[in-house]
């Protein structure tokens, strides 16, 4: 029991390093720069001795400013994050950086940058597809960017920060690792909405912190005697756009089945594989987040499906919920493909079209419930 | 296989396109075009409909601002699969081809101008490519749409990515996919590319731009009727390369020349910005009346850059560039277009699903109000007619032209 006791200490900890975020922030001297999608190389900012954290957009309850601005039929996602920044939400940061991981985000950039003109904005080409050309492109853009923070910062970056950044990266992916196995195992540490709050505080840019605090979670978790093994329920994976929303998570689980794996930014998409520690750094980051890239930003379809399937097998999952942001047009576009194909590997899919504020939660649950039950029981 | 083969017959496909367009509904029908200019791209156009269902021809679908030229110097027949929109929404089936869509899956959120082709090729009318060339222009729904055709059709995939930054490391970037996608070209098609046939398309589209561009000039100084609207469907229809296009595009500056003879330029003024409805449109009709309507597209600094005949590679990349729907390039670009042709009002046409055009509004609204310029931004759908009705923004309409008045 006692252990038990410790491992739900260690992951409030981790969970509480997300809820004090803008506490934690606001005491840390160094600069802060925001970003919102995971194509960013958090490993150059930190190497130029920023705090790269990730904007969510869940702190402004109403978006009718930044509907205002860039319209009604857009990301609710995306317009959460711009009402935050209309808001000051992040005025004590330093800027914000786009990735061009969708039109919408490329336009977000745009009205950021003529509507919060307190903040410097920086825009990061992203290819679309991965080849050997595309890479030595994104590592060029990264040198770009490298030298544009030296200019701001007035501080060298060296080959030698940039290893121990990508070192501090690796760390928390490695420890994110460790903790999904758990999940792959069978053993249910975490509940889907711990699990995406844990992803969250690896976000905040607050690298040593979450290490640490990972570290003593796994050392809880290993220390501890493992449960008698659960009776395996029915196991759902979570795929498709920005996803964080605790009611639809809430569905699932209060309905007897399992969240174990969420193929999503906020899940396991944030921490997979790693940026190998002996090669060149940048070209090493390059090729990092260009291989890593399974959204549905990326062209190549079947380098996402077959990402997802690999993740059913790993996770031994039963069926996939497909979640898409309202109006996420990447992720609408691939879904009767999608679709398809998993229905060619006999995989049950349910779609699912929400908002950031999920005002459809009841329907959305009707629609959970029907189709795990017809599944489960 | 073999029956799903046969169900690829272009003879087959061509026969349930005609099916589809042969059933027009009767407020589509205009009287025929009166420019000689659009009566010559109507025949290149059903000659190259025509040509596309040919099993032994060479089709390239392609998207949007695709660097047609190298299509054409493999002589193959680029396909830009979002232009057939236009003609599918003056089917009396388009409902029919949409509810395809839905049936699989495809959400009605997105862009009509995209839902459509998707439903065209569902009900087996599109000519199976022999390749598939994309790239993210003017949106990824769109090469994201195409790159998904080529796996359902199981052809080659081609893609191109346009990087939104302009310098020397992105322009070296783009040369070298379009090297890459002309190698794997050379291999699909069994030919090597001769220097002399890329020599030739981006000869073609000189000319053609050449005459575009002049074109355009006039329209700075007079009202031209239709000439307008006629550079518009010959920018929608990315056949530069082509010496027809070129040909089309010399008899337009001919017109427009002697129309500018005979008549200067009148009335307000005012810029079509984003996607258009057909001519004969009612929207488009009603305002005629009131307005002279200056397409927005066409006017794009983009159009008029000439290839570089030594480097057309580079030149071509530079243009894919500017194509892009970068807001301060775009603001910068309107700006010019405002003080060049005396435009005194916007209509910003967001067409249902468009994140490009609702992303770029905030900068024209800004850029309308700095000038003291009348704007109206219009939420329609031109495709699906679930989606908009004219007595829906009569009301704005009637109220903008009343202030334009």
């Amino acid at each position: 029991m006692r252990g038990e006791d410790t491992i739900r200490q260690a992951i409030r900890g981790i969970v509480d390093l997300y809820r004090n975020r803008f506490d934690l922030w606001k005491a840390a001297d160094s600069p802060k720069i925001g970003w919102v999608s995971i194509q960013t190389p958090e490993e150059i900012f930190l190497a130029a001795g920023l705090i790269p954290l990730r904007i969510t957009g869940e702190l402004e309850s109403s978006a009718t400013d930044a509907c205002a601005r860039l319209g009604n039929n857009y990301c609710s996602y995306l317009l959460s994050c711009f009402s935050e920044g209309l808001a000051g939400v992040y005025d004590f940061a330093d800027g914000v950086i786009f990735a061009d991981a969708c039109d919408m985000r490329k336009k977000l950039w745009e009205a950021w940058t003529r509507d919060i003109p307190s903040m410097t904005t920086y825009f990061l080409d992203l290819p679309c597809y991965v080849s050997a050309i595309s890479k030595e492109y994104f590592a060029q853009r990264l040198r770009k960017l490298i030298t544009e923070m030296e200019h701001r910062y007035g501080r060298k970056i060296s080959e030698e920060a940039l290893r121990e950044a990508i070192d501090i990266c690796n760390r928390s992916r490695t420890l994110m690792q460790r903790l999904y196995r758990y999940k792959k195992g069978g053993r249910q540490v975490l509940t889907g909405g711990e699990s995406i709050q844990v992803v969250k505080a690896a976000t905040t840019g607050l690298k040593e912190h979450f290490n640490r605090k990972m570290s003593a979670l796994l050392e809880a978790l290993a220390a501890a005697e493992p449960p008698p093994a659960p009776r395996k329920g029915h196991r759902v994976m979570i795929c498709g756009s920005y996803f964080d929303q605790q009611g639809i998570i809430d569905a699932i689980e209060n309905g007897g089945a399992a969240l174990v794996c969420e193929d999503i930014s906020n899940g396991v998409k944030y921490f997979e594989g790693q940026i190998d520690p002996d090669a060149e750094p940048v070209t090493a980051i390059a090729d990092y987040y260009l291989e890593k890239y399974t959204s549905a930003r990326r062209l190549e379809i079947d380098v996402r499906i077959q990402h997802i399937l690999d993740l059913v097998q790993e996770y031994q999952v039963d069926s996939v919920i497909y979640y898409s942001i309202k109006f996420c047009d990447t992720n609408l576009h691939d879904y009767p493909y999608v679709l398809e194909r998993l229905r060619e590997a006999k995989i049950p899919v349910l779609s699912i079209e929400s908002e950031r504020n999920v005002t459809n939660l009841a329907s959305i649950r009707t629609r959970i419930q029907t189709f795990l039950e017809s599944r489960m029981f | 296989m073999e029956q799903e083969r046969n169900g690829q017959r272009r003879s087959v496909q061509y026969q349930n396109l005609l099916r589809l367009i042969g059933d027009l509904r009767p407020d589509a029908e205009i009287d025929g075009p009166q420019l000689r200019a659009s009566r010559m791209r109507s025949i290149v156009n059903c000659h190259r409909l025509v040509e596309a269902y040919k099993e032994r021809s060479r089709v390239a679908y392609v998207s949007e601002q695709f660097p047609t030229e190298i299509a054409f110097a493999f002589e193959a027949i680029p396909w830009n699969i979002e232009s057939m929109s236009n003609m599918l929404a003056q089917s009396a089936d388009v409902n029919r081809i949409l509810q395809l869509t839905e049936e699989q899956n495809l959400s009605r959120d997105i862009c009509s101008f995209l839902r459509g082709p998707y439903g065209m090729m569902l009900a087996n009318c599109y000519p199976r490519p022999n390749v598939v060339l994309t790239n993210n222009q003017p949106c990824e729904g769109l090469s994201k749409l195409i790159y998904i055709s080529g796996k359902r059709y199981s052809v080659p995939i081609l893609p191109l990515h346009t990087p939104d930054t302009i310098d020397e490391d992105s322009l070296r970037y783009l040369v070298k996919q379009m090297q890459y996608l002309i190698s794997q070209l050379e291999g699909e098609f069994g030919v090597e590319l001769a220097p002399d046939s890329l020599r030739a398309a981006v000869e073609h589209s000189n000319q053609a731009r050449e005459y575009f561009s002049e074109t355009i000039r006039l329209l700075e100084t007079h009202k031209l009727a239709g000439v307008s609207r006629e550079l518009h469907e010959i920018f929608g229809m990315n056949y530069f390369g082509a010496k027809q296009n070129a040909q089309i595009c010399k008899v337009l500056f001919e017109e427009a020349l002697e129309l500018a003879k005979g008549e200067e330029k009148k009335g307000k003024r005012v810029m079509w910005i984003g996607q258009a409805p057909e001519e004969s449109h009612e929207l488009l009709q009603y305002m005629n009346r009131v307005v002279d309507i200056v397409y927005w597209a066409p006017l794009w600094e983009a159009n008029a850059l000439v290839l570089d005949e030594d480097e057309p590679l580079r030149s071509m990349a530079h243009r894919a560039i500017l194509y892009h729907w970068n807001a301060e390039r775009m603001r910068v670009d309107t700006l010019r277009m405002c003080e060049t042709f005396g435009i005194e009002g916007f209509v910003i046409s967001n067409v249902w699903g468009c994140r490009n055009m609702m992303g770029i509004n905030p900068m024209l609204r800004d850029l309308a109000a700095s000038r003291k310029l009348k704007y109206l931004t219009i939420n329609i759908d031109l495709v699906d007619r679930n989606n908009y009705t004219f007595n829906h923004i009569k009301n704005r309409v009637d109220a903008f032209l009343e202030l334009m008045q």
